[in-house]
């Protein structure tokens, strides 16, 4: 389904902003042996039946996609965990919030490739969303973090084009910052 | 590129800025949806959302606004992008990769054309929304 682990973590933070939240970080890590990938979120939360079929690949809430009851996030993340032998933890609560813990073995042949960060990035910052939303990537020792309303206050509408080039001229230069070694 | 700050990003901001006012300022602006959802991801959305901002930055386009959507229920013909030029009619195109991208730019929006080849059949409204 989903050719990037990007994709995944799209996927992941797009279920956050689905789920009305106002806040939300994600903080991926990686290192040699390890892929971490956190995604906090304040959003509507799940209880605990809606949790356990959120896990089945035939289930999907039935309001988003009315034609299809199919969700396909959740399931490609423990399938894909399942194949790799990664580790998926979700904890979540009515009307709480939903925290999502993943880690995957980078060096594991089955694992699907990181893909651009940059892009998912830019793509989830200026996804239509009122709220806040942290995003933190740390590699072996180094990271960078930016935040929503912060790029905001500097660069005023982030859907305008203008912004939009300069949002991703920025978040290019720490991603190289972190691969250059 | 060497990492830029904050501060240097504040600054390229208030200097384009400076630079747009200069230019004149009542063009109304050209809007550009691509459903970002599930189904557009994985035919290859962010591919047309790179292509769109690489095109129209080379071409020097100002004036337009790149939002996205989830899921707009088109899978069969995702990527969809929704493409909104004043004073021509609202059109949605079907199958939009990096390539169909940049020729919306060109043929489109700088152009004034329809991209005919693939512009999705208007489909009844209780679809889309
Ligand atoms: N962070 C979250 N907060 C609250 N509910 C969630 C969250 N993530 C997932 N869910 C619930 O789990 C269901 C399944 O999620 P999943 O991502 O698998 O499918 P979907 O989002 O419905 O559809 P798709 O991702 O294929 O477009 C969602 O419909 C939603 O009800
Ligand atoms: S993203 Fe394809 S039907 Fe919703
Ligand atoms: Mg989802």
């Amino acid at each position: 389904m989903h050719a990037t682990i990007c994709d995944l973590i799209t996927d992941l933070v797009q279920n956050s902003i689905e789920a009305q939240a106002t806040e939300i970080s994600l903080n991926v890590e990686e290192t040699k042996t390890n892929l971490n990938i956190a995604i906090v979120d304040n959003g509507k939360g799940m209880s605990a039946s809606t949790l356990k079929k959120a896990k089945d690949p035939f289930w999907s809430d039935g309001i988003k996609h009315k034609h299809r009851k199919v969700g396909l996030g959740l399931p490609f993340l423990f399938q894909t965990a399942e194949m790799t032998g990664g580790n998926v933890a979700i904890e979540s609560e009515e009307g709480n919030g939903t925290t999502a813990t993943i880690t995957f073995d980078p060096a594991h042949v089955d694992l699907p490739v990181f893909g651009n960060f940059t892009t998912a990035a830019v793509t989830l910052m200026t996804y239509g969303f009122d709220g806040n939303l942290e995003i933190r990537h740390c590699l072996d020792e180094k990271e960078y973090s930016i935040e929503k309303q912060e790029l905001i206050e500097i660069l005023g509408d982030l859907n305008d084009l203008e912004s939009l080039i300069l949002l991703k001229e920025y978040i290019s230069s720490n991603e190289e910052e972190l691969r250059k070694t | 590129m060497a990492k830029m700050t904050l501060e240097e990003l504040r600054n390229l901001r208030d200097a384009k800025k400076k630079e747009m006012t200069q230019r004149d300022g009542n063009e109304k602006s050209a809007q550009i949806i691509i459903g970002m959802g599930t189904c557009g991801i994985a035919a290859g959305a962010k591919g047309a959302f790179d292509a769109f901002l690489d095109e129209l930055d080379s071409r020097n386009v100002t004036d337009t606004k790149i939002t996205q959507t989830g899921c707009m229920g088109l899978c069969f013909s995702e990527p969809t992008v929704e493409v909104d030029v004043p004073g021509m009619p609202r059109v949605i195109y079907g199958n939009v990769d990096a390539k169909v991208a940049r020729r919306i730019v060109t043929e489109h929006i700088i152009g004034k054309a329809l991209v005919s080849d693939h512009i999705f059949d208007k489909p009844a409204a209780d679809i889309i929304k």
